[in-house]
């Protein structure tokens, strides 16, 4: 049982930070390698911060709006002049983020290893079925499933979702209604880095945070989006719960072979079911 | 006739250029030399990141120390990140020695310093470790051009087994990082644990860089286990003892290992590092003259206490150009052979002593727990708990 608690805490964590990447894709069609870097800035905010005020939660709120105010800042001033470039552009720019996030946050917190404290609130144990679980991960997982829940109302249910959907599949027919389609994409690509810097602080508590955090963790993200399906939200909660419990199930079992598993089932994804296990052939966001 | 002297014209610029070559390729590397050039090559990201800039400011220090010069020359030291790999450590080390180092300094991690060895041997570059504890970086033989100041993980090893009787652990369970130096040192452990009546519960071998070891955890604490033994380091052992702690493994079982704590690590995990035992490989508490005055060094130069990497950097550092200075030569098969078997009396760390048949450096091993600090030290410290003299730990030294 600990086995799927632990595999839901995993999934709920890799679906936070992958809703923002395969939103972005999804309705602007941009694949975002900086993503990472943003998780990694939203754990160092939220650690930052969580020293500083010994909240954690305004850790948490801090992290999210600082992180959705710089992707907001590289959408406007970075993103948008190439989006009539090849494809090539948008990749090397969101590379070159990598690097400029990087050197931002060894600028501010050094190379050395931070530790986010663990909530009060959220601290120590319960035993559940045999097994000692930690608190956090319990909170991680109804965290997590909120999150969803609160993703699919804002796309699916509010006008703010409409918006969107509509700007993703015909940009120039909302522009020509005289909705800024510009804003919306801007708004798009804030929300998304919004979340990678929210899952940055989710997140910190449980691992150590260091420079390459990001690096790390977006192998896993890529994975649960090419599974899921790019842009597809959905696929990607699937895709997350799925990769969580087949890691859990591999560090319970058979710990050395957990990278060979999730690779197999990539790779057999992607020559079986090349447009994800949960999308139809054309693309859905 | 007129063909006859262009060809040997042409036979007479050949040579004037091979001469002029050579002459050039003498001075790069013979007799007189503008500067001393270093190549260091450490880990500035990946798993082992953290160390790499340790080591850079020790290393950086001990030169300053000696007015940036040796035999009479400036030092000038180029810096490469290996990223904790070893196919760059190769690249970046075959174009630093192509650009003129004299010397190759690194890496972190041990798949790297092999890697390098292998270089530094085929092209005769004399080659300082003071980090990669791989038993294999200094098997008797292993190479004239590579030597290691710091610790084995074979004497770190066998503190991690004294302390595992001197605790009298009945049961324990080890986690060792999928790496062929951690699986080596784990093997030797669990058949002398065995000899030694310890029963071993489980063993798990997850990758190197793993992001999550609560299963790992909970495996654990379902299991018997007095003692959970840690052969990993970096920020795998960071991981493994924060995850350990969110189920309070350390409340009910001795969690130690040969390398898994220092104050860098321990910073990473948090109040749930106390009570954690590691080896240590150098320590900013050390009680003797030279360590008292390089810790005030460091803390002037950089506002902080050293680290284990940085302290053993400065120390490998400072013995290697005291050697190169003592020869006043600049043959490096000079250097080389007065490196082996030199001794360094005033080593941050008490004597060590450079064995001559396998480049190892023979020196007192410590054995440490992380505690809180007190200011301005730290937040979390490690307490030297034992010194092991160097019979106790290493092994004869036979061709």
């Amino acid at each position: 049982m600990s086995t799927i608690i632990i595999g839901l805490s995993l999934g709920m964590l890799l679906f936070l930070l992958a809703s923002g990447l395969t939103l972005i894709f999804g309705m602007l069609g941009v694949i975002n390698f900086a993503h990472g870097a943003l998780y990694m800035l939203g754990a160092y905010l939220s650690f930052d911060i969580a020293h500083r005020t010994g909240s954690f939660a305004l850790g948490v709120i801090v992290a999210t709006v600082v992180v959705g105010l710089a992707g907001i800042a590289m959408e406007r001033f970075a993103l948008r002049p190439l989006y009539n470039r090849p494809h090539f552009y948008q990749l090397v720019l969101t590379f070159g983020f990598i690097l400029v996030l990087t050197e931002a946050v060894k600028l501010f917190w050094g190379l050395g290893y931070k530790e986010a404290p663990m909530p009060a609130l959220l601290s120590g144990s319960v035993d559940m079925f045999g097994s000692t679980i930690p608190v956090y991960r319990l909170f991680v997982i109804g965290f997590g499933a909120a999150a969803a829940i609160g993703l699919f109302a804002a796309l699916e249910r509010s006008t703010f979702g409409m918006l969107v959907r509509a700007a993703s599949s015909d940009s120039e027919m909302v522009q020509t209604l005289g909705l800024p389609a510009s804003t919306i994409r801007t708004a798009v690509f804030g929300f998304g880095a919004g979340l990678a810097g929210l899952a940055g602080a989710i997140a910190a508590p449980l691992f150590p945070i260091e420079l390459g955090m990001g690096t790390n963790t977006i192998i896993d993200c890529f994975i649960v989006v090419i599974l899921g399906g790019l842009g597809n939200i959905r696929g990607v909660v699937a895709a997350a719960l799925l990769i969580g419990m087949v890691r859990a199930i591999g560090y319970t079992f058979m710990p050395s072979w957990v990278d060979v598993l999730t690779f197999a089932m990539l790779i057999a994804t992607l020559l079986t079911r090349p447009q994800g296990l949960f999308s139809r052939p054309v693309r859905s966001a | 006739m007129k063909s006859h002297i262009q060809a040997t014209s042409y036979r007479l610029a050949a040579g004037v250029g091979l001469a002029t070559a050579l002459a050039f390729s003498g001075n790069a590397f013979g007799a007189d030399p503008e500067v001393f050039k270093i190549g260091g090559v450490v880990s500035l990201s990946g798993t082992y990141g953290v160390f790499g800039d340790d080591m850079r400011k020790g290393v950086e220090l001990a030169i300053e120390q000696r007015g940036g010069k040796v035999l009479g020359k400036p030092i000038q030291v180029a810096w490469e990140d290996d990223e904790t790999k070893p196919q760059p450590a190769v690249q970046k080390t075959t174009r630093l020695i192509a650009d003129g180092a004299q010397m190759i300094f690194g890496a972190v991690s041990s798949a790297s310093s092999i890697a390098i060895m292998n270089i530094a041997k085929q092209r005769k570059i004399p080659h300082l470790v003071t980090m990669s504890a791989d038993d294999k970086i200094t098997l008797p033989g292993a190479s004239r051009y590579t030597f290691r100041t710091s610790n084995t993980l074979g004497m770190e090893q066998r503190m991690a087994l004294a302390y595992s009787k001197d605790q009298k652990l009945k049961r324990v369970y080890g986690v060792t990082a999928d790496y062929q130096a951690t699986r080596d040192s784990w093997e030797w452990y669990r058949k002398e644990a065995e000899k030694a009546g310890i029963e071993i519960v489980g063993a798990d071998f997850p990758p190197l860089g793993n992001r999550d070891f609560s299963s790992i955890a909970d495996k654990i604490a379902r299991s018997n286990a007095d003692g959970i033994a840690l052969f990993m380091t970096g920020s795998d052992s960071i991981t493994m003892v924060k995850q350990a702690g969110q189920v309070g493994l350390g409340k009910t079982r001795k969690i130690f290992g040969p390398v898994i704590a220092d104050e860098t690590m321990a910073a990473g995990v948090g109040p749930t590092s106390v009570g954690v035992n590691s080896g240590v490989r150098y320590h900013f508490t050390v009680d003797n003259a030279a360590n008292k005055k390089f810790v005030e060094a460091y803390r002037k130069k950089y506002n902080e206490f050293p680290s284990s990497a940085a302290g053993e950097a400065f120390d490998g550092m400072a013995w290697w150009l005291d050697v190169v200075e003592k020869t006043g030569s600049w043959d490096r098969e000079k250097w080389v052979e007065a490196f082996a078997g030199s001794v360094r009396e005033n080593s941050l760390e008490g004597r060590k002593e450079m064995n001559a048949c396998d480049h190892q450096a023979r020196q007192d091993g410590l054995w440490g727990e992380v505690v809180a600090g007190k200011a301005p030290q730290p937040a979390y410290v490690m307490k030297i708990a034992k010194l092991y003299p160097p019979k106790e730990i290493f092994e004869d030294c036979k061709q």
